[in-house]
This record gives C-alpha cells, structure tokens and sequence, in this order.
C-alpha cells in the first residue's frame, strides 16, 4: 500500500479543503475492501506453510503425553479436526475467522484469542515505544545531521547511525544489560514488571516504564538508524527545491524554513518506510522478547511454533496482518496529511 | 580463570564405580553449598532453569521437564529418595510388601491437608494411582497393575499381576510426576484438560498463587503444609528466561538466586563462580542422569550386521565429545545403565572405545570394505534438534565417520520433525538422541532394547527396532526378581548383552549444574532435584 502510494505522488491530485475529508473516507473505505483479499491470502498462505511443516501438534502432544493407544490417538485426530481433508480444514477456519473465532489452543487448554490477548499489550507496547523512540531519535538525528552536513556533526550521526544499524538485536540487548543492569546496577535484566511490585497506579506505570527501557532501546535503535539516514538524505534533497529558496528568497529565519518548509516535506519517505516496517518491527520483538523475558506475543509465537501448535501460530500471523494492515492505513492517512496536494489512488 | 576460582564441589551419586574423567577434574576439591546456621526465615526466593515456560503448570502425564519443574513444587509423592540412596516416606508413613510381592500395604500419612483446606485421604491415593497414574502418569511401569483399594482410613494396597521387586515398587512411588492429586478437583474431568492444572491445588510445601504467562510463576508458602514449620520461605517464583545469556545476566544482577538444569552455558558457569558470588554442583541429577546417545536404524540391512553398529561407536571419540562439545561437563558413556547408578552399573562390559583400526577392520570383517572412491556405504544420520549440542556432535560424529570410509548425510531438524523422524517415521539410518534415566532400568532404560518398546509413534523407546529374544526374555526375568541380588546380576547381564549388541549406546553421560547464589542453602539436596519439594529452601543474609 505505501509502495502505491510512493508511485502515486508522481501524480497527485490537488485536494483543498472538505474535499480532504471525503478523500480521506474515500481511501478508508477503498483500503478496507482491499484488505479482505490480501487477508484472504495472508491466512490461505499461512496455513498451507504450516500444514507443509513435518511434525504436528497432536504428534508432539502425544509424544509429551506418551500416548501410545492407536484408539486414542484417533480419538484426539477426530477431537482436533485432523481428520478432514486440509481444504475442508482451511475452509472451516476461515468461517470461524469471520465470526472472529480464532480457534483452540490446545496445547494450553485455552482460546487462541485468550492466549493471544494476554500477550499482545506487552507487544504493542514494545512496538509503539521502540516506533516512538526510532522516529523522535532518526528525525532529530537525521535534521542535525543535514543541518550540520559536512561538518563533525553530520560524520558523528552517521557512524552512530551506522553502528546501530549494523549491530544485531540480540547482540545489542545483551550488551545493554550487561552494562545497564549487571555493571550498574541502573535497570532491570528483563521481565515486564517488578514480580510482587505494585500492580495499578502510578507506581505500577513508573515499573513498567523503568522495565520498558532497554528493550526499546534494542529494538528502537536499529530503525532509528534507518531513519537517520533517510532523514537526512531527504532534508538535503528537499533543501534543494525551488519553494525553499523561495522561502528563504522571503528573508525567513533558517530555523523557521527547515521545520515549516523543508522538516514537513522531508518527512514523507520515513513515513512510507514506517508503513513498510511494521511487520519487521513485530518480527524483531520475537528476538528482543527473547533476550529480556518480556513476555510478548513474540515469546508465544516462537513457542508456538516449536510445539507446532498451529492454531495460535496462524492466530498471530491473522492478527500481526490486521496490524500491519492497520498501520498501513494509518500511514497513507497521515501521507495525506502531510502533503494536503495529494489524494492518493 | 582457573580451575581454583571454583567453589564447587563434584560428589557424584555413586562415585568410584566410571571414573568420572575429565570433569571430575575439573571440579575437584570443592566444597557444596550446605546449610550454614540457623535457618533463616522469610524472603522470596527466585528460581529458574535451563529450558522454556511449561505449556501448563502442571501436566498428569509428565509433559517435559518444565511442567515437572513447576508441579513439583505444588504436589507431592508417596515417597523419595534421600542423597544416600535410601528411600523414605512422603505422603506415604511407610510401606512394605506380601510375601509373593505381588500386593504392596502402603501407610498413608495423617494430618496431610490440600491447599484448598481440604484433608488427604486414601481415597486421594487411591484415586490419583488408579486414574492419574495408571493411565497417565506412569503407564509405562505399570503394566502387571491389578488394582488398588483402600481397607481402612490410613492403608491403601495396591496389587499386581506378578510379583513386584521392591526396588521398582520404592522407585515408582518417588516417580517425577507420580503425584498425589485431589480427587475433589479432578473426579469426573479430563485429567488432561482440567483448568485445575494451570493453578494446581496440592499437598505440597508452596502454593499456587500466580501464573503471568510469558514470565513467571508465584507460589507462596502452604500455611497447613504438613512438615512443622516448613517451608523457611514466604515465597517462591520461578522465572522463565529463555536466552542463557539473559540467565546469566539476571544471576549476575541478583535477579535470580538458583538456576537449576543447566541454566547459563558452560563458559558463564566459571565466570560467575569465578566472582565468588555463586556456587555451581553437578548434585541433584542422581536420579535423572542425561546422556546423549548414537542408535542404529536396524531396518537399515547394514546395521543388521552387529560388527558395523560395533564399528560405529569405534569411529567415535566420546572423550573428545565430552571435552569440546560438553566443555567438560559430561564423560564417556559405556553402557546402557549409566555410571552414577550404584545400584545397576557394571564398568565389565564390552567396551566400544575410540579406535578407529578396529573399526575399518570390523567393517572390512562385515563385509564393507572401501571402494574406489574410498567409501564403504552412506547413511543418514539425523541428530535430534532439540538440544544446539547434538547438532554439533552430529558435525563430529559425520566426521568421525567419514574418516573410516562412511559418506554420511547429516540433518539436524527441529524438535517435532525429529520425534516425527525417529519416533514416528523411522526415517534415519542413525540417530543422535538423549535419554535422562532414574536408577531403576525397568521400564525406562530397557524399553530402548525390548520388542515390546518398539511402539510406533511414541517417543523415547525403541526407535531402532532392534528385537532380541535373549534381551526380553532377560528383561522379563529383571521385572518380576524379587531378590536384589540376583535381579543385580540379571541387570548386569543385560548391560554386557547390549554393549556387544550396541543397537544403541550412551556416547556420553552429561552433567547437568545447577548454579546458585552463595546465600541460598539446603540446596541440591535430593538427587533428582529439579522434580524436588525444595521445602526447606533458605536465603542466608
């Protein structure tokens, strides 16, 4: 959908006024029926990779069970489903998707969506902040370092900038605890919250936040790098067009023609590629939960997939979809926002 | 960082029978964790191990070591087996067999309370021996199991089809997972499925307070618990943290105070004794000892021939396995009963050492002598996934293999599509897997060499199909002796008959650690003690 939208701009449309608003709708209401297909795929896809798998859950369960009674193990294949053929399977899930019903996770005696949802805050709340984190820190980044081009300035953002781009998330994570949390002693090792700590109020928020930090630094530092360097190139390539000279031609102070003229501008590449990056976004938590125990969706994907418990595993795939989906939303949204000229096809 | 800086000490469950080679070297003269003073009370204990998150807190059939890690904790067994071998009651007074060993009169011990408030009775033994472990918990053992009844208050008989050695009837009432659960929760459900097992309502000195999935259990101390004055402690968690690395980190941190199952990896056990906070013991793995094993497919005609699985295990240098893949926390195996069992080892066994002479000219003998291309024949060997280490060893192994003229595909897939592979399918030549096995052999170690443990599908048994008369009837014979002595001797025998057969054999025995902080004590005090109480857990100051 950003890449559309990036093609789209060689063509804008001028928009004014209420006009935007209908636009806007007009694009919401486009993007959603363009979801239900690419939903379609993402949950055909998945669950066909999955049933490719060698292994399945009912083996597995079996095997940690030592079920051997061939009566019961035929028992449980009827129980699970497993007995239909694989389209009648899909089919059926894909007529519980549609009354939101994501399945069964019987490996742990719950609800897909009860299992999912005790997990996903963490995530989200991973993601929003690294996201947070990586946009405030590239943007900043990426305006002083064009500011400042050539200078001492601009060569010490990009070899940050490159550092952290380089350095694995684990790697990085590791070493953030080691000097953080071992060496001085500042911030906890991993988990989400102090365990018999306050659990509501402001106290409560403070532990969440003091706990929050590292891993948003582990997964918020590499995409502020992307950023960074986006951001810079895009500032100089928009210093350059004629309506900043203009600006500049008007006698507007330096500071004044880069945030209203050039910052606004400049921002709409890092926008695209925030749209682009959310799935690797929640695919780069499965990692960084993994280093500081946060417990995310990501710890019960890779669980999941290791028990091959397939119901919670295409539970994540639909929801991180819808997600991404979302996000994307979101993005040609605020694209439109930014840049008022144009209305996206 | 030197061997000095170590504040461990390696006392084996049954030394002196295996030398315990290059890591008894390692370890020596190091002094264990025991209690110091006066036991201090109150304080919060944090735990963790080796492994993941259980899928349920706990599971009536085992499930893994996780679920038996988290269980233990909450439930409790009929008896257990004290650091020096012997056996002693739990919920179980004391119990003693008829004079055909076919019927076991078990006391039941007075005064035992669930966490709900609710007394233990023998209906809860009878129960949970019928209905939980019958069919689920220790189905493999009770094969000749007749029944169980109740003729008073305070007595529960259990009754069998064959006389019943009192070895095996003592090992199977301190089972991992042979608890005794409330029949008021679990009549009339599905043990399996019952919402009871994510927040488990026991006997034992903790109780269920908080599962945070993804994170962490909370238990707190059983009030009514029926040891006067125990637990020490007011609370227990057990932390998953799923990256070493991050275990080690939060040790260090003081996050956690005791990683027991191998919880960091071998270089961070010497850094952090090293700072003298913490102590590292191989105690507590007596009556669980691992080992990672080499089997031959014995559908494959070539194996058929006993000289190539021979040669196989000649190609192959266990002691450099132990060194560079264990960092030498493991040692040499060399028969089916692995060294630290006092009861059953034998070290008079055909010995399957590294010589790789012998084994090109086994192979030679066999009839496989190199072609023009320098190679014998090729096989498939699959190493289990489920542990990094048998991926490596498997890179060693096809080495090994390759230097005697064997060409060797490895594959080394993930934990499911290895139990599908060797377990399911039967789809290896040979296979690098691991056992972890009590000191009873029957049917635990022997149903990897018995015909009747050929059962398709079910993991952990005999995959290879290796069937031998001579062994099952030898087998049959160790399940009803009743005279230690001569059920030793039969032991011994099925040791020397498998080392030559070598349808599959140990390559090396591992040492599994627990690392704790310096301040916790009464620690590594049982010999299977991940699957332990820890009732009497402390923190020193």
């Amino acid at each position: 959908m950003a890449g559309e939208l990036a093609s789209s701009t060689a063509s804008p449309r001028i928009t004014r006024g209420s006009s935007r608003r209908v636009a806007a709708l007009r694009l919401l209401r486009r993007r959603l029926i363009q979801a239900v297909p690419l939903m379609l795929g993402v949950v055909v896809i998945n669950f066909v990779l999955i049933q490719l798998a060698p292994g399945s859950f009912l083996e597995l369960m079996t095997a940690e069970n030592q079920v051997s009674d061939p009566a019961t193990i035929a028992l449980l294949r009827k129980t699970y489903g497993l007995d239909d053929p694989v389209w009648l399977q899909l089919l059926k899930y894909i007529w519980a998707l549609m009354r939101f019903d994501f399945g069964f996770s019987y490996r742990q005696n719950i609800p897909v969506i009860d299992a999912i949802s005790v997990h996903l805050p963490a995530t989200l709340l991973l993601m929003i902040s690294s996201i947070t984190l990586a946009l405030a820190v590239g943007i900043a980044a990426g305006v002083v370092a064009s500011m400042k081009v050539r200078t001492v300035w601009d060569t010490l953002v990009s070899v940050v900038a490159m550092f952290f781009f380089a350095a694995p998330g684990f790697w990085l994570g590791i070493m953030l605890i080691v000097l953080f949390s071992v060496k001085l002693g500042w911030l906890p090792v991993g988990g989400m919250a102090t365990i018999g700590g306050a659990s509501s109020g402001f106290a409560a928020v403070l532990d969440i936040l003091h706990h929050l930090l590292l891993p948003t630094l582990a997964l918020g530092l590499f995409y502020a790098a992307v950023y960074t360097r986006v951001m810079r190139s895009s500032m100089l390539e928009v210093a350059q067009l004629d309506f900043v000279r203009t600006a500049r031609a008007k006698g507007l102070s330096r500071n004044r023609v880069t945030i209203s003229h050039v910052l606004r501008n400049a921002l709409l590449p890092v926008v695209t590629i925030l749209g682009v990056q959310m799935g690797t976004v929640l695919a780069g938590s499965v990692v960084i939960e993994s280093v500081f125990s946060w417990p995310g969706v990501g710890s019960l994907l890779f669980d999941s997939v290791s028990s091959r418990n397939y119901p919670v595993v295409l539970g994540i795939m639909v929801l991180g979809s819808l997600m991404v989906i979302a996000a994307n939303i979101a993005v040609d949204l605020v694209y439109m926002w930014l840049d008022p000229r144009i209305e996206i096809r | 960082m030197g061997n000095d800086s170590y504040r461990v000490t390696r006392r084996i469950f049954g030394v002196g029978v295996f030398g315990a080679g290059v890591v008894a070297s390692s370890l020596a003269g190091i002094a264990p964790a025991r209690a110091q003073g006066t036991p201090k009370r109150g304080g919060t204990l944090v735990a963790t191990w080796g492994g993941g998150e259980p899928q349920a807190c706990y599971v009536p059939a085992g499930g893994g070591s996780s679920p038996t890690f988290s269980s233990s904790k909450l439930f409790e067994r009929l008896g257990n087996r004290t650091m020096e071998g012997k056996f002693q009651g739990e919920l179980a007074e004391s119990w003693k067999p008829s004079a055909d060993f076919k019927s076991y009169t078990i006391k039941i011990r007075k005064g035992v309370k669930f966490h709900d408030g609710k007394d233990m009775t023998v209906d809860d033994v009878v129960y949970s021996i019928s209905e939980i472990w019958k069919k689920y918990a220790a189905a493999s053992a009770l094969t000749d199991f007749a029944g169980v009844a109740a003729p008073d208050a305070e007595t529960v008989v259990m009754t069998f089809n064959t006389p019943i050695p009192e070895f095996f009837f003592s090992s199977l009432l301190c089972g991992n997972v042979n608890y005794i659960v409330p029949k008021h929760v679990y009549a009339g459900s599905d043990p399996v499925t019952n919402p009871a097992n994510n927040a488990p309502i026991g006997t034992g000195p903790w109780k269920f307070k908080e599962w945070v999935r993804g994170s962490h259990f909370e238990y707190v101390k059983h009030d009514a618990y029926w040891r006067k004055d125990m637990p020490y402690m007011d609370r227990l968690i057990i932390r998953y943290v799923r990256d070493p690395a991050g275990r080690a980190a939060a040790m260090e941190a003081g996050d956690i105070h005791i990683g027991v199952f191998n919880p960091v990896a071998p270089p961070d056990i010497k850094r952090l004794t090293g700072t003298g906070k913490f102590v590292a013991t191989p105690k507590g793995y007596e009556e669980s000892v691992w080992s990672t094993t080499l089997e031959c497919n014995m559908r494959n005609p070539i194996f058929a021939k006993r000289e190539v699985r021979q040669a196989m295990f000649h190609a192959v240098d266990r002691s450099f396995i132990a060194k560079t893949v264990y960092y030498g926390y493991a040692r040499p195996g060399t028969s089916p009963i692995y060294s630290p069992n006092k009861e059953f080892f034998t070290a008079d066994t055909y010995k399957t050492g590294f010589d790789p002479k012998k084994a090109a000219a086994l192979l030679d003998a066999a009839g496989f002598p190199k072609k023009a291309d320098g190679k014998r024949f090729a096989v498939n060997l699959l190493a289990a996934g489920w542990f990094t280490e048998n991926g490596k060893i498997g890179a060693y192994v096809k080495q090994a293999l390759e230097d005697v003229g064997i060409a060797v595909n490895l594959s080394v897939p993930d934990r499911p599509t290895s139990i599908k592979r060797i377990y399911t399918d039967y789809d290896f030549d040979m296979a690098i897997s691991n056992q972890a096995n009590p000191s009873e052999p029957v049917p635990s170690t022997t149903q990897y060499f018995t015909t009747d443990g050929i059962k398709k599908g079910v993991p952990f048994r005999n995959a290879n199909g290796y069937s031998n008369p001579e062994v099952d009837a030898l087998v049959a014979k160790i399940k009803v002796e009743t005279d230690p002595a001569k059920r030793k001797e039969l032991v011994f025998q099925f040791e020397k008959i498998i080392t030559v057969e070598a349808p599959l054999l140990p390559l090396v025995e591992l040492e599994s650690i627990t690392v704790a902080s310096t301040k916790v004590q009464n620690h590594s005090n049982d010999p299977n003690y991940l699957a332990a109480t820890w009732y009497d857990i402390w923190l020193a100051s």
